[in-house]
């Protein structure tokens, strides 16, 4: 906070002297307090990436480089060419302080606010997905708190909007107790028409401005210089500025907005998120390269006596902003009638390139549109911590227990056990496109109904492996997701990604920040995958317990499949039939399940990407697909491989007989083998007969592969080739797999 | 003459979409969906109320809809025997409109639930279950928070023939696991007394494309299939 003189009153604002100093500059005057609220919400982090824009650089030119990205980032979302006249959209932002504070409010409208972005795009959203950071649930009635009314906020809003939650992560983690991460993706689909229809900008001057949906009024006023700051025990008090969602509204808006936008009297459309009125408009005017003339009591509030002030800074929830053409107002305005929408004419577009904002006769606001994107950067400075040598150098110790205790314990951990108590209260299936669902495979399936075509998506990141290791560990990341599209069948499309770090003015948190960004734009030039969005939130921190939260570059991938016949899914399908494992298994348990759950350790070797194998790997199983050679796939993650071969066995209870004698060349203790969090592995169910021509294949694409064991059908694995004999029933390890939530939540 | 089917869109209807996709494009019958307060019965030969959050669910579920003048139109049709099918919310909004008896609560668990379950047909002599076999087992997927149904008057409903469905395990047995929200006697469907409008929580517009069933079945076209025939007869 700080204290800058307004005509002879002290006011206080989030940002720096200097920034108020440039305000002045750019105004040549004083501001009003309206204008001052404006550029005090507008060049927050929250909405001007202010510490994050130098670096973020890095990402600009997807719409350069791929002739099939339509929209890249710096827009409310990316969206891809997908073929057959379709538009896909996409985009992930976090709601991480309103949800740590207020659960259920804060994740719903996290929810609200990303379905706002994909619908301003023009396009009907027709997927979410969350992937969620919490502490450890076990003993820790807060954490569950947090838990259970986040997943509660996220179904009630998505559920009742119509929009099926088709995937998401979860990850337990000491770091997030105070500050869990809510990140909200969504997926909208339309035809290129639309979403030409809809461009974000007002670029024509003449135009109506027409203000759409819930009505404005105090709640949320200065939300997003609070999600700029750190979290303290000062936030309890900051509960007024978490806004209160209404999924009904949101339904009725989504509805009316794409019924509208049909019509083709919408030329510019966007949603009212941070910054509430000013930032849209603004935005629109700036953006288009207009101005705009705005009567500030036109716009319909939700409680008398208030301010201008208060009317342009509301982040009230469910309101979209439209420009209409002149001819077509009617039409338009009678779309909002059918559906019993709220609504007002609020101004008219210019070419003054200024926008006015008028409060009866008394000109409020009066400033350049452009002014308010023009947030200075800063260059923060970055330092690798201190303690990453020591966490780094971290030795494994010797197991204590046997081997198939370690599995079970691993099996039942809360970062590998089933979410099936999370996703049984989504509704994943409205909207009849649900082809793999919650549980079935490593990515959510969803048909483009029309064509043969499907989408995949998958979304996630391994916290513990940035935490070691930010570069090699969002590449990891990238590895990890992929190959969840992968699995399914897909060709990874697209990306975006949610960046949640501590305070940026603090080194260390930016260093994370940094190899993040550097770790995701390397491996996504070398392997040809456009970003084409992202979100970042900084201040994930708690004061209470100076403890940041470890750095979690949240990672979507959407990709595509051609024909149904080509999609794949995990269960083993066959007994009798092959288990091969591709990719070797190096001694990196860093940062593993293994390591936490077994051994309290957060430290060792992280895993790290070569980018060439990876590649090698994808081609080569394309090339499998292509010969209808795979039956299963499932790629390998948290916990090792044998964890994969076990959540291939559930589905069909079916054993696996396992014998790792020839599959150790990297002469591994066994727990290195087995736990090892390698990425860009993966475990394939074939057919004995096409041995011989995948070995030829993988030969041919210089991938390694070995076959590790067979399907069987007596429900149980048996380990072979280590230094004890492991034999695990798979009826018990399910048991084990699928209680473990449900255990801790249902009281 | 053509066959004409209405899908009304109650604000905060969400299934709206699909049904209208599955009636139009997979069994193949001229499906309009119609705004409710521009729904007119005369023009239709049957009605489909779909799932969703009619009105937010404000109040309580299906209980704002109940008062939709489409409800006023449909009821014409109930009595003159027009074929009426509420999904989900749709059978919320026909129980608060008392076309069809009893209430639908909260589930037992207090938490929505979305997955595939198992349903028995009791009877298949309604509009929409007549080519179903009696005893047959249905795989068809449920998304609901409030469906547990309860009445105080089960003998009579029994009596009555008016229980068309109930919640079972796949081989047709009533274990408690097989009811996945708590609903009395595992109740899962019910009809009025003249069986041409049913109600019931499960999704059958979910169920009608192999492609989106977890085994392949498509028992949900069942229903359609049933209703297109009902209609057929009724016509000539």
């Amino acid at each position: 906070m700080t204290k800058v003189n307004l005509s002879g009153e002290e006011v206080n604002v989030e940002m720096t002297k200097e920034e108020f100093e440039k305000v002045k500059e750019l105004l040549n005057r004083e501001p009003t307090i309206t204008e001052l609220g404006g550029f005090d919400i507008m060049w927050s982090e929250h909405c001007s990436y202010k510490s994050s824009r130098p670096k973020l650089k890095l990402f600009e030119d997807a719409e350069k480089d791929y002739d099939y990205v339509l929209a890249g980032p710096g827009q409310d979302a990316g969206v891809i060419d997908i073929g057959d006249g379709y538009a896909l959209a996409f985009r992930i932002e976090s709601h991480n302080h309103p949800s740590a504070i207020e659960p259920y409010h804060g994740a719903a409208t996290g929810i609200g606010g990303i379905i706002r972005d994909i619908l301003c795009m023009g396009v009907r959203p027709i997927a979410l997905l969350d992937p969620l950071r919490f502490g450890h649930l076990e003993g820790n009635p807060h954490s569950q708190w947090l838990f259970k009314y986040v997943v509660k906020g996220i179904a009630d809003y998505g559920n009742c909007t119509g929009i099926p939650t088709i995937g998401g992560e979860v990850e337990f983690d000491r770091s997030f107790e105070n500050n869990c991460l809510v990140n909200v993706a969504c997926i909208g689909l339309g035809t290129i028409e639309d979403f030409e229809h809809a461009p974000s900008r007002a670029y024509n001057p003449g135009d109506y401005v027409v203000l759409m949906g819930g009505s404005t009024g105090r709640d949320g006023i200065h939300g997003v210089t609070f999600a700029s700051r750190t979290l303290t025990e000062m936030s309890e008090a900051d509960r007024p500025a978490v806004q209160i969602g209404d999924p009904f509204t949101k339904k009725m808006i989504i509805e009316a907005t794409l019924e509208a936008v049909k019509t083709g009297y919408v030329r510019g459309l966007k949603d009212l998120g941070g910054g509430g009125l000013t930032c849209a408009t603004s935005e629109l005017t700036g953006d288009g390269n207009t101005g705009a003339k705005i009567e500030l009591r036109k716009v319909f509030t939700g409680e008398p006596g208030m301010t201008s002030y208060e009317i342009m800074l509301s982040e009230s929830q469910e309101r979209m902003a439209f420009i209409v053409k002149p001819e077509g107002l009617e039409t338009v305005l009678d779309v909002f009638k059918k559906y019993e929408m709220t609504f007002a004419v609020i101004g008219k577009t210019d070419d003054s390139k200024v926008l006015k904002v008028y409060d009866g006769e008394e000109l409020v606001v009066n400033i350049p549109a452009k002014a308010l994107s023009e947030s200075p950067t800063f260059r923060r400075a970055e330092k690798r911590p201190d303690y990453l040598d020591h966490l780094l150098a971290q030795k494994t110790p010797e197991p204590t227990i046997n081997l198939e205790e370690v599995i079970k314990k691993l099996i039942a951990s809360e970062n590998i056990c089933s979410k099936e108590w999370v996703y049984r209260q989504y509704d994943h299936e409205v909207g009849v496109r649900s082809v793999v669902k919650c549980g079935e495979g490593d990515s959510g399936v969803l048909r483009i109904i029309g064509t043969d075509k499907f989408i995949s998506a998958s979304v996630g990141v391994n916290s513990k492996h940035c935490y070691l290791d930010p570069y090699e560990g969002a590449k990891g990341g990238l590895v990890e997701i992929c190959g969840n599209v992968i699995a399914n069948g897909a060709k990874p499309m697209a990306m975006v990604n949610c960046c949640n770090f501590g305070n940026p003015e603090i080194p260390e948190s930016f260093w994370y920040f940094s190899k993040s960004v550097e770790g995701m734009n390397d491996f996504c030039r070398k392997l040809r995958i456009p970003i084409v969005g992202g979100n970042v939130s900084f201040y994930n921190e708690d004061e209470v317990s100076k403890t940041a939260i470890k750095a979690t570059p949240q990672i979507m991938i959407v990709g595509l499949i051609q024909g149904y016949e080509n999609i794949i899914t995990l269960p083993f399908k066959q007994s009798g039939n092959d288990i091969l494992i591709i990719g070797e298994t190096k001694a990196e348990l860093g940062g593993s399940e293994y390591h936490s759950v077994i051994h309290k350790l957060e430290g060792g070797t992280p895993p790290s990407v070569d980018e060439e194998k990876i590649l090698a790997r994808w081609n080569f199983l394309y090339e499998l697909y292509q010969n209808k050679l795979i039956k299963a796939n499932h790629d390998v993650n948290k916990g090792g491989f044998i964890i994969t071969v076990a959540e291939m066995c559930f589905k069909n209870k079916f054993g696996a007989d396992i014998d790792l004698t020839g599959y150790n060349f990297n002469n591994l203790r066994d727990d290195e083998l087995l736990f090892s969090e390698t990425v860009g592995r993966f475990i394939i169910e074939t057919s004995p007969k096409d041995f011989g021509k995948i070995v030829d294949l993988a030969k041919m694409f210089k991938v390694s592969v070995n076959k590790i064991g067979v399907v069987k059908s007596k429900p149980e694995i048996s380990i072979r080739g280590l230094s004890q004999i492991v034999n695990l029933n798979i009826n018990q390890m399910k048991q084990l797999y699928d209680s473990t939530i449900p255990n801790l939540m249902e009281i | 003459m053509t066959i004409k089917i209405a899908v009304i869109q109650f604000p905060g209807a969400n299934c709206d979409l699909d049904a209208v996709h599955v009636l139009n494009d997979v069994i193949g019958v001229e499906t309009s969906l119609v705004w409710h307060n521009y729904f007119k019965e005369a023009d239709f030969d049957g009605v489909v109320l779909p799932g969703g959050f009619s009105f937010g669910d404000y109040l309580r579920a299906g209980i704002i809809a109940a008062h939709s003048p489409a409800l006023d139109e449909a009821r014409v049709m109930l009595k003159d025997g027009r074929p009426i099918i509420g999904i989900c919310n749709g059978f919320q909004i026909l129980i608060e409109a008392e076309f069809l008896p009893g209430a639908l609560l909260q589930n037992e668990s207090l938490k929505f639930i979305c997955k595939w379950v198992n349903i028995k047909v009791i009877n298949n002599k309604t509009a929409f279950t007549h080519k179903m076999k009696q005893n047959e087992v249905l795989a068809i997927p449920i998304a609901h928070g409030e469906g547990r149904y309860f009445t105080d008057n089960l003998k009579e409903l029994e009596e009555n023939d008016q229980v068309v469905f109930r919640y079972s395990t796949e081989t047709g047995n009533y274990e408690s696991a097989a009811n996945p929200n708590g609903s009395l006697d595992n109740i899962a469907g019910i009809c009025n007394l003249e069986q041409n409008c049913i109600g019931l929580m499960p999704h059958p517009e979910r169920a009608s494309e192999a492609i989106l069933s977890p085994k392949g079945t498509e028992h949900g076209r069942l229903f359609f299939d049933s209703m297109v025939e009902f209609i057929k007869r009724r016509i000539r």
